[in-house]
């Protein structure tokens, strides 16, 4: 095979062939860059939350009447909700809380040990600390492992409105931030005195994995308003019967609630990327029709080709070449000009990456992706031009004697 | 001249009818694509009240008691600054408000269901700085009493859409009487509330007085901050918790000036009483530059508009080659016309005006294809569910470009149609 003569020939129609490069470098760029964000997407949905993310159930809710606004009765009225959701088989476990982890922003407060308030000035992280309202059982509902101490008891729960100082559970990394090594038990906050320390969960996936800063405090019958979510822990054969419950069970304690929804932790991981998930697929999707379309260029740049080239390969036939090795010659062509592009589309996804990372957060591109990609457009390529290629391999030798 | 262009153009889209599909096809998928992404980027950056919206000022003031380095100044404020800010009369209209909610149920009704309706907790001129457009009644008139103005959602869910002034809501188990109700009110971004990831959300269900919402204690549903603990709304008149956002109408400059030095004045008052030890910084923004500041523009979107650019690319460089290949077999046709008189300007007016019909058609099919892009684009971001509208102008644009891509893929092999020898394809 001689390679400066197909370099010539593909130079006889610069155009075209330019063109056909260009879109293949462009769809090998869009192709590495959607699998980037695939990627990176099924990275999000399958990190380690530090929760028993399968085994966790939740039902968000709101009461949509006035009586609620009277707090005993709003008080007894969850304290029987969950009572009535222990007794279904199955459930390990229930908690009430204000907010869930996986999340942004929320009820945030800012947190430095009593003695030390200039620690906010050089963590800024902690002027955000999560402050979760829950009760005693939210350690066993989420399955949250002690680093330290324990987690928070009945007697935590003080007297409503006393200004007597709570006792508050902390994550691991608020703890480092705060007391480094050293033990955090029996330390005190600006929020309260510490009595344990819980090892990190993910409480709100935008932030580095070393900032997970959360406490717990035992107040959220006191401010039950702000208990919206009930979590229950269950046994992962149950979980089908026991989602199937929960409404019933909480609406015949008292039915004037709206349940806005009930899912699992995984499900609310899914849910907080959810937009990255749409839009991976809608880039996968955009592959999909580009990958379509450059076969399309595939298949009518080559007819294009042989039905100007009849002649010549008329020629070729007469003078002794055989079918195979005109049907090499045309897919060698082919495949020169996919080298061509996807050599041009390396640089192209190198590119759109670092134009894409001014939007959007994405990982580099790496030389895996990009053979892969590569794979993809020769196989789809070669898979397009195969009929012309193998329509040129049947031109008669007679055609050489037609015309001049 | 150009009903035979027309009648030869048919005649070649006859001829190769898969070849040509191939391209309006290619031409709509990338055009309506785009249009799409153009429509949502358009909605995103749109101005929701041209008329006014370099008169309307977002007020943003620094007041932090203490000397935490909250160096920004804050866009949410405090009861008392709130107040000082309706206190003068520098401004024509002024509103400040919060974001609450409610469930809501006809008083009257048998029905015990009750729906959830977003609530603005505002001062009376609320409706005048924002135009709302009211189909009944009107606003309330003072910053207190029991009383509501219900948008047209809400009054479809609970009256039928029917006439409900003077009817009575039970409002969280309390009963207030409606005096207005809204038409049907779209502001694309809610610019009054663009902040907390609100900008793309429906205008509320329920505008209700400000003194009444604290007093009822509606909790806060936006973004709020504080340096001291406080059991509820109705608590927060005297104490440092920042959560009412403030917008004012200044007709002109010298108002902006004289109205900035309202707030500065205000400021150095509290500075020289020891309540404020940051410097002074209070800001005014018009609506678009609140906008702009709140980089409300889902950059997901901008991101995927960026790719459908490239892909629109691919599309007219696939395009223009299979129009090559379709002019490459027709040489000997070019060249017959050529032969009996047909001039160089001939034989390209006739490929002008089969581009321009190809992109003619290639507009229809696309602005359907980007009426289906957008419903997709919905699926795959819910979020974006309530700026997914296609409007007239960006009809217009998906037309237009839908004949530019078209004809510009057939520039350059009209080209080289022209330039085929009649001789050498004649032999």
């Amino acid at each position: 095979m001689n390679i400066k003569a197909l370099f010539k020939s593909l130079l006889l129609r610069k155009f075209t062939t330019g063109l056909l490069i260009l879109q293949l470098a462009i769809t090998l760029g869009l192709l590495v860059n959607s699998s980037i964000l695939a990627f990176d997407t099924k990275e999000k949905i399958s990190q380690a939350t530090g929760l028993d993310n399968d085994n966790i159930l939740i039902m968000s809710t709101h009461p949509t009447s006035g009586s609620y606004r009277d707090f005993d009765y709003y008080r007894s009225i969850a304290t029987e909700d969950m009572a009535k959701l222990r007794l279904l088989p199955g459930v390990n476990s229930v908690s009430v809380t204000n907010q869930l982890p996986i999340r942004t922003r929320g009820m945030l407060s800012n947190t430095h040990d009593l003695d030390n308030p200039e620690q906010e000035q050089t963590d800024k992280y902690l002027k955000d600390v999560k402050y979760i309202l829950t009760e005693e059982n939210l350690a066993d509902a989420m399955g949250f492992t002690m680093l330290e101490g324990r987690f928070l008891n009945k007697d935590d729960q003080l007297d409503f409105g006393s200004e007597e100082k709570h006792n508050i559970v902390i994550t691991a990394s608020l703890k480092r931030a705060l007391y480094g090594d050293e033990s955090a038990i029996g330390q005190e906050t600006n929020n309260g005195f510490i009595v344990g320390v819980i090892n990190d969960i993910i409480l709100d996936p935008t932030l580095p994995a070393d900032k997970q800063y959360g406490l717990f405090i035992n107040t959220v019958m006191e401010y039950i308003f702000a208990g919206r979510f009930y979590v229950l822990n269950v046994e992962p054969k149950q979980m089908a019967s026991v989602r199937s419950q929960v409404s019933e069970t909480i609406l015949a304690v008292q039915a004037e609630r709206d349940i806005f929804s009930v899912f699992t932790m995984q499900e609310h991981l899914n849910r907080f990327y959810r937009d990255d998930k749409g839009l991976a697929d809608l880039f996968l999707l955009l592959c999909g029709l580009m990958l379509l379309i450059t076969a399309i260029s595939s298949y009518a740049y080559s007819q294009f080709h042989v039905t100007r080239q009849q002649k010549f390969i008329g020629i070729r036939r007469a003078l002794g070449a055989r079918k195979k090795d005109i049907l090499l010659y045309v897919l060698t062509e082919n495949w020169l000009v996919y080298s061509l592009g996807c050599v041009l589309g390396g640089a192209i996804a190198l590119g759109f990456n670092v134009m894409l990372s001014q939007y959007i957060s994405l990982s580099k591109p790496d030389l895996v992706l990009f053979f892969l990609a590569t794979g993809v457009i020769f196989i789809s390529g070669t898979v397009a031009t195969w009929i012309p290629a193998t329509r040129t391999s049947n031109i008669a030798p007679v055609i050489a004697t037609k015309t001049v | 001249m150009l009903s035979y262009n027309l009648k030869l153009a048919l005649q070649n889209f006859k001829r190769a009818p898969s070849l040509y599909f191939l391209v309006l096809l290619t031409l709509s998928i990338g055009v309506g694509l785009l249009c799409a992404n153009l429509a949502l980027v358009s909605s995103m950056t749109g101005d929701p009240i041209p008329e006014k919206s370099d008169k309307l000022f977002h007020v943003s003031m620094n007041t932090w008691p203490n000397d935490q380095p909250n160096a920004e100044p804050f866009h949410i404020l405090r009861y008392r600054e709130a107040m000082k800010i309706t206190e003068s009369d520098i401004p024509s209209n002024s509103a400040v408000f919060y974001a609450s909610g409610v469930y809501a149920r006809d008083a009257q009704s048998d029905s015990l269901k009750r729906f959830d309706s977003s609530v603005r907790a505002t001062t009376s001129g609320f409706f005048a700085l924002t135009k709302a457009p009211f189909a009944y009644g009107n606003g309330f008139a003072k910053n207190s009493g029991m009383e509501v103005v219900i948008g047209d959602q809400l009054n479809q869910k609970i009256f039928s859409g029917e006439n409900s002034v003077g009817k009575t809501l039970e409002l969280d188990g309390e009963l207030l009487t409606i005096t207005g109700v809204l038409k049907p009110w779209s502001l694309r971004p809610l610019f009054y509330h663009a902040t907390e990831g609100r900008a793309f959300n429906l205008t509320d269900d329920v505008y209700v007085p400000l003194e009444t919402a604290i007093d009822l204690g509606w909790s806060i549903h936006a973004r709020s901050s504080s340096t001291v603990s406080y059991k509820g709304v109705e608590f927060t008149r005297d104490r440092d918790v920042f959560y009412l956002q403030a917008w004012v109408e200044l007709e002109d400059k010298t108002k902006q000036q004289a109205f900035q030095n309202y707030l500065d004045n205000y400021s150095q008052t509290l500075k020289d009483a020891g309540e404020h030890p940051l410097d002074i910084n209070n800001q005014l923004r018009d609506v678009n530059a609140w906008l702009l500041e709140q980089n409300i523009v889902d950059q997901k979107v901008l991101a995927f508009t960026l790719a459908s650019v490239l892909f629109l690319c691919v599309c007219v460089f696939n395009a223009s080659s299979l129009l090559l290949s379709r002019f490459h077999s027709a040489k000997f046709e070019v060249g017959l016309r050529r032969a009996i008189g047909a001039s160089n300007k001939n034989i390209l007016n006739q490929g002008l005006t089969e581009s321009v019909l190809l992109g003619f058609v290639a507009g229809v099919v696309s602005l359907f294809l980007s009426w289906l892009f957008l419903k997709l684009s919905v699926t795959f971001l819910p979020d974006l569910a309530n700026i997914a509208v296609l409007d007239p102008k960006l009809l217009l644009l998906g037309m237009l470009l839908a004949l530019i891509t078209s004809v510009s893929s057939a520039l350059y092999p009209l080209y080289r149609a022209n330039r085929y020898t009649i001789s050498a394809e004649l032999k």
